[in-house]
Protein backbone atom coordinates (compact mmCIF):
# COMPACT_ATOMS: atom_id res chain seq x y z
CA UNK A 1 0.00 0.00 0.00
CA UNK A 2 1.43 3.44 -1.47
CA UNK A 3 1.64 6.90 1.29
CA UNK A 4 -1.54 8.35 -0.08
CA UNK A 5 -3.37 5.27 0.75
CA UNK A 6 -2.24 5.24 4.17
CA UNK A 7 -2.80 8.59 4.69
CA UNK A 8 -6.31 8.32 3.54
CA UNK A 9 -6.76 5.49 5.67
CA UNK A 10 -5.10 7.04 8.64
CA UNK A 11 -7.41 10.44 8.17
CA UNK A 12 -10.74 8.10 8.05
CA UNK A 13 -9.40 6.92 11.55
CA UNK A 14 -7.52 3.89 10.50
CA UNK A 15 -5.04 2.65 13.56
CA UNK A 16 -3.15 0.05 11.91
CA UNK A 17 -2.86 2.64 8.69
CA UNK A 18 -1.27 5.61 10.99
CA UNK A 19 0.75 3.05 12.82
CA UNK A 20 2.26 1.91 9.63
CA UNK A 21 2.89 5.56 8.84
CA UNK A 22 4.90 6.25 11.48
CA UNK A 23 6.49 3.27 11.68
CA UNK A 24 7.67 4.02 8.33
CA UNK A 25 8.57 7.54 8.88
CA UNK A 26 10.08 7.01 12.49
CA UNK A 27 13.58 6.40 11.71
CA UNK A 28 13.92 9.82 9.58
CA UNK A 29 12.34 11.94 12.22
CA UNK A 30 15.08 10.56 14.90
CA UNK A 31 17.46 11.22 12.53
CA UNK A 32 16.08 14.72 11.47
CA UNK A 33 15.86 15.36 15.48
CA UNK A 34 19.21 14.26 16.28
CA UNK A 35 20.88 16.49 13.75
CA UNK A 36 19.06 19.31 14.40
CA UNK A 37 19.32 19.51 18.38
CA UNK A 38 22.23 17.46 18.58
CA UNK A 39 21.16 15.86 21.70
CA UNK A 40 20.06 12.02 21.58
CA UNK A 41 18.07 12.07 24.71
CA UNK A 42 16.30 15.64 23.71
CA UNK A 43 16.04 13.81 19.96
CA UNK A 44 14.06 10.51 21.54
CA UNK A 45 11.59 12.75 23.44
CA UNK A 46 11.23 15.23 20.82
CA UNK A 47 10.23 12.45 18.93
CA UNK A 48 7.91 10.17 21.55
CA UNK A 49 5.98 13.99 21.25
CA UNK A 50 6.08 14.30 17.65
CA UNK A 51 4.22 11.63 17.02
CA UNK A 52 1.95 12.14 19.72
CA UNK A 53 1.26 15.69 18.33
CA UNK A 54 0.29 13.68 14.85
CA UNK A 55 -1.61 11.21 15.80
CA UNK A 56 -3.90 14.38 17.65
CA UNK A 57 -3.79 16.40 14.09
CA UNK A 58 -3.76 13.77 11.62
CA UNK A 59 -7.26 14.94 10.33
CA UNK A 60 -5.65 18.65 9.58
CA UNK A 61 -3.12 17.37 7.55
CA UNK A 62 -3.60 18.25 4.02
CA UNK A 63 -1.20 15.80 2.20
CA UNK A 64 0.10 18.81 -0.10
CA UNK A 65 3.79 17.95 1.55
CA UNK A 66 5.06 14.57 1.81
CA UNK A 67 4.09 13.01 5.22
CA UNK A 68 7.71 13.03 6.36
CA UNK A 69 7.78 16.98 5.91
CA UNK A 70 4.71 17.49 7.92
CA UNK A 71 6.21 15.05 10.62
CA UNK A 72 9.53 17.45 10.21
CA UNK A 73 7.18 20.73 10.52
CA UNK A 74 5.72 19.75 13.99
CA UNK A 75 9.05 18.31 15.54
CA UNK A 76 10.57 21.85 14.33
CA UNK A 77 8.17 23.56 16.16
CA UNK A 78 7.87 21.37 19.19
CA UNK A 79 11.46 21.57 19.59
CA UNK A 80 11.33 25.50 18.80
CA UNK A 81 9.17 25.71 21.78
CA UNK A 82 10.78 23.35 23.87
CA UNK A 83 14.22 25.43 23.58
CA UNK A 84 12.11 28.83 23.98
CA UNK A 85 11.20 27.27 27.41
CA UNK A 86 14.55 26.87 28.72
CA UNK A 87 17.06 29.17 30.29
CA UNK A 88 20.00 29.96 28.39
CA UNK A 89 22.76 27.98 31.09
CA UNK A 90 20.51 25.60 31.01
CA UNK A 91 20.40 24.59 27.01
CA UNK A 92 24.46 25.38 27.14
CA UNK A 93 25.11 22.89 30.16
CA UNK A 94 22.61 20.24 28.27
CA UNK A 95 24.25 20.74 24.64
CA UNK A 96 27.92 20.53 26.90
CA UNK A 97 27.04 16.94 28.30
CA UNK A 98 25.21 15.50 25.37
CA UNK A 99 28.55 16.95 22.97
CA UNK A 100 30.44 14.84 25.74
CA UNK A 101 28.55 11.65 25.58
CA UNK A 102 28.59 11.42 21.91
CA UNK A 103 32.37 12.11 21.61
CA UNK A 104 32.46 9.11 24.04
CA UNK A 105 30.89 7.02 21.33
CA UNK A 106 32.98 7.96 18.57
CA UNK A 107 36.12 7.20 20.68
CA UNK A 108 34.57 3.74 21.61
CA UNK A 109 33.70 3.16 17.75
CA UNK A 110 37.27 4.33 17.28
CA UNK A 111 36.59 6.98 15.16
CA UNK A 112 37.97 11.17 14.97
CA UNK A 113 35.63 13.28 16.39
CA UNK A 114 34.38 16.10 13.69
CA UNK A 115 35.05 19.81 14.56
CA UNK A 116 32.27 20.90 12.48
CA UNK A 117 29.53 19.40 15.34
CA UNK A 118 31.08 21.58 17.62
CA UNK A 119 30.90 24.54 15.48
CA UNK A 120 27.05 23.61 14.26
CA UNK A 121 26.36 22.87 18.25
CA UNK A 122 27.51 26.14 19.47
CA UNK A 123 25.08 27.90 16.79
CA UNK A 124 21.39 28.74 17.76
CA UNK A 125 18.80 26.36 16.92
CA UNK A 126 17.09 28.27 14.77
CA UNK A 127 20.26 29.45 12.83
CA UNK A 128 21.22 25.48 12.72
CA UNK A 129 17.98 24.48 11.53
CA UNK A 130 17.58 26.08 8.48
CA UNK A 131 21.24 25.14 7.47
CA UNK A 132 20.12 20.96 8.44
CA UNK A 133 17.01 21.42 6.37
CA UNK A 134 18.70 23.07 3.09
CA UNK A 135 21.76 21.38 2.58
CA UNK A 136 21.60 18.61 4.01
CA UNK A 137 17.81 17.43 3.36
CA UNK A 138 17.91 20.10 0.23
CA UNK A 139 14.24 21.39 1.02
CA UNK A 140 13.68 24.52 -0.92
CA UNK A 141 14.16 28.08 1.23
CA UNK A 142 9.98 28.61 0.54
CA UNK A 143 9.15 25.40 2.37
CA UNK A 144 11.75 25.94 4.92
CA UNK A 145 9.95 29.14 5.74
CA UNK A 146 6.81 27.49 5.90
CA UNK A 147 7.92 24.63 8.65
CA UNK A 148 9.08 27.29 11.05
CA UNK A 149 6.70 30.05 10.15
CA UNK A 150 9.12 32.33 9.00
CA UNK A 151 9.56 34.26 5.88
CA UNK A 152 11.75 33.30 2.93
CA UNK A 153 14.26 36.47 2.81
CA UNK A 154 14.92 35.35 6.82
CA UNK A 155 15.82 31.71 6.31
CA UNK A 156 17.70 32.57 2.96
CA UNK A 157 20.07 35.20 5.06
CA UNK A 158 20.21 32.85 8.40
CA UNK A 159 21.43 30.35 6.38
CA UNK A 160 23.85 32.11 4.39
CA UNK A 161 25.43 34.13 7.29
CA UNK A 162 26.07 30.70 9.07
CA UNK A 163 27.07 29.21 6.47
CA UNK A 164 29.90 31.74 6.75
CA UNK A 165 30.43 32.03 10.38
CA UNK A 166 30.74 28.25 10.54
CA UNK A 167 33.37 28.34 7.73
CA UNK A 168 35.06 31.32 9.76
CA UNK A 169 34.82 29.37 13.00
CA UNK A 170 36.40 26.11 10.96
CA UNK A 171 39.13 28.21 9.63
CA UNK A 172 39.93 29.55 13.34
CA UNK A 173 40.06 25.90 14.57
CA UNK A 174 42.25 24.71 11.68
CA UNK A 175 44.66 27.88 12.56
CA UNK A 176 45.10 26.91 16.32
CA UNK B 1 15.40 12.70 1.84
CA UNK B 2 15.63 15.11 -1.20
CA UNK B 3 19.16 13.92 -1.93
CA UNK B 4 18.64 14.96 -5.78
CA UNK B 5 17.86 18.57 -4.71
CA UNK B 6 21.54 18.58 -2.98
CA UNK B 7 22.96 19.55 -6.25
CA UNK B 8 20.20 22.30 -6.83
CA UNK B 9 20.48 23.86 -3.53
CA UNK B 10 24.41 24.38 -3.88
CA UNK B 11 24.08 25.40 -7.47
CA UNK B 12 24.02 29.23 -5.98
CA UNK B 13 26.82 28.38 -3.81
CA UNK B 14 30.99 29.39 -4.38
CA UNK B 15 33.48 27.27 -3.59
CA UNK B 16 34.37 27.85 -0.15
CA UNK B 17 30.78 27.83 0.57
CA UNK B 18 29.97 24.21 -1.22
CA UNK B 19 33.79 22.99 0.74
CA UNK B 20 31.47 24.22 3.84
CA UNK B 21 28.53 22.46 2.40
CA UNK B 22 30.43 19.07 2.23
CA UNK B 23 31.99 19.34 5.51
CA UNK B 24 28.67 20.31 7.58
CA UNK B 25 27.19 17.16 5.47
CA UNK B 26 30.11 14.41 6.22
CA UNK B 27 29.60 15.78 9.90
CA UNK B 28 26.08 14.76 10.20
CA UNK B 29 26.21 11.82 8.49
CA UNK B 30 28.83 10.37 10.77
CA UNK B 31 26.43 11.26 13.64
CA UNK B 32 24.00 9.19 12.33
CA UNK B 33 26.27 6.41 12.28
CA UNK B 34 27.40 6.90 15.50
CA UNK B 35 23.88 6.98 17.08
CA UNK B 36 22.23 3.88 15.13
CA UNK B 37 18.29 3.98 15.07
CA UNK B 38 15.97 0.84 15.90
CA UNK B 39 12.86 0.85 14.93
CA UNK B 40 10.19 -0.45 16.56
CA UNK B 41 8.19 -3.23 15.54
CA UNK B 42 4.29 -2.70 14.16
CA UNK B 43 2.90 -3.65 17.08
CA UNK B 44 4.45 -1.06 19.19
CA UNK B 45 3.14 1.48 16.78
CA UNK B 46 -0.14 0.17 17.11
CA UNK B 47 -0.33 0.06 20.51
CA UNK B 48 1.23 3.53 21.30
CA UNK B 49 -2.03 5.03 18.16
CA UNK B 50 -4.63 2.98 20.04
CA UNK B 51 -3.35 4.66 23.55
CA UNK B 52 -3.15 8.34 22.40
CA UNK B 53 -6.27 7.54 20.75
CA UNK B 54 -8.10 6.57 23.78
CA UNK B 55 -6.56 9.57 25.88
CA UNK B 56 -7.25 12.02 23.10
CA UNK B 57 -10.96 10.74 23.83
CA UNK B 58 -10.92 10.92 27.24
CA UNK B 59 -9.83 15.05 27.02
CA UNK B 60 -12.40 15.87 24.61
CA UNK B 61 -15.18 14.25 26.85
CA UNK B 62 -13.61 16.15 29.90
CA UNK B 63 -13.78 19.14 27.89
CA UNK B 64 -16.70 18.50 26.50
CA UNK B 65 -17.96 18.34 30.31
CA UNK B 66 -16.38 21.39 31.33
CA UNK B 67 -17.99 23.40 29.10
CA UNK B 68 -21.67 22.29 29.26
CA UNK B 69 -20.94 22.95 33.08
CA UNK B 70 -19.81 26.14 32.76
CA UNK B 71 -23.23 26.78 30.52
CA UNK B 72 -25.81 25.24 32.96
CA UNK B 73 -23.92 27.31 35.46
CA UNK B 74 -24.25 30.76 33.74
CA UNK B 75 -27.62 30.19 32.42
CA UNK B 76 -28.68 29.24 35.97
CA UNK B 77 -27.23 32.53 37.31
CA UNK B 78 -28.80 34.40 34.11
CA UNK B 79 -32.42 32.52 34.56
CA UNK B 80 -32.18 33.30 38.52
CA UNK B 81 -31.76 36.96 37.79
CA UNK B 82 -34.36 37.42 35.07
CA UNK B 83 -36.89 35.98 37.64
CA UNK B 84 -36.05 37.32 41.59
CA UNK B 85 -34.19 41.18 40.05
CA UNK B 86 -35.25 41.55 36.77
CA UNK B 87 -33.89 44.97 36.88
CA UNK B 88 -30.41 44.05 38.12
CA UNK B 89 -30.53 42.10 34.62
CA UNK B 90 -31.91 45.50 33.02
CA UNK B 91 -28.37 47.39 34.53
CA UNK B 92 -26.36 44.47 33.15
CA UNK B 93 -27.73 44.71 29.45
CA UNK B 94 -26.91 48.20 30.09
CA UNK B 95 -23.25 48.62 30.95
CA UNK B 96 -23.43 45.63 28.36
CA UNK B 97 -24.07 47.83 25.56
CA UNK B 98 -21.80 50.70 26.79
CA UNK B 99 -18.65 48.66 27.23
CA UNK B 100 -19.37 47.28 23.87
CA UNK B 101 -18.64 49.85 21.95
CA UNK B 102 -15.41 50.80 23.76
CA UNK B 103 -14.13 47.81 23.41
CA UNK B 104 -14.51 47.38 19.56
CA UNK B 105 -12.76 51.21 19.90
CA UNK B 106 -9.95 49.68 21.45
CA UNK B 107 -9.44 47.19 18.94
CA UNK B 108 -9.68 50.06 16.08
CA UNK B 109 -7.19 51.75 17.49
CA UNK B 110 -4.84 48.87 17.31
CA UNK B 111 -5.12 47.98 14.02
CA UNK B 112 -4.26 51.63 13.40
CA UNK B 113 -1.53 51.67 15.00
CA UNK B 114 -0.16 48.74 12.74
Amino acid sequence: MDEKDLIRKAKKGDTLALSQLLQQNYSFLVKYLMKVTLHPQIAEDLTQETMMKSIEKIQLYNGESKFSSWLITIATNLFIDQQRRKKREKKWLEQEQALRKMKWNAANMNEEWIDVLDVLAQIKEEIRMPIVLKHYYGYSYEEIGKMMGIAEGTVKSRVSNSLKSVRKELAEREGK
Amino acid sequence: MKENDFKNSNSMLDDEDELTVKQVKDGLEKLDQWNPVSTPNLQWFHQTVELEKKRIRKKQWKELLAFISVAVFLLTIVIAVVYRQPILFLYFQLVGIILLPLALKKNRKKVRNE
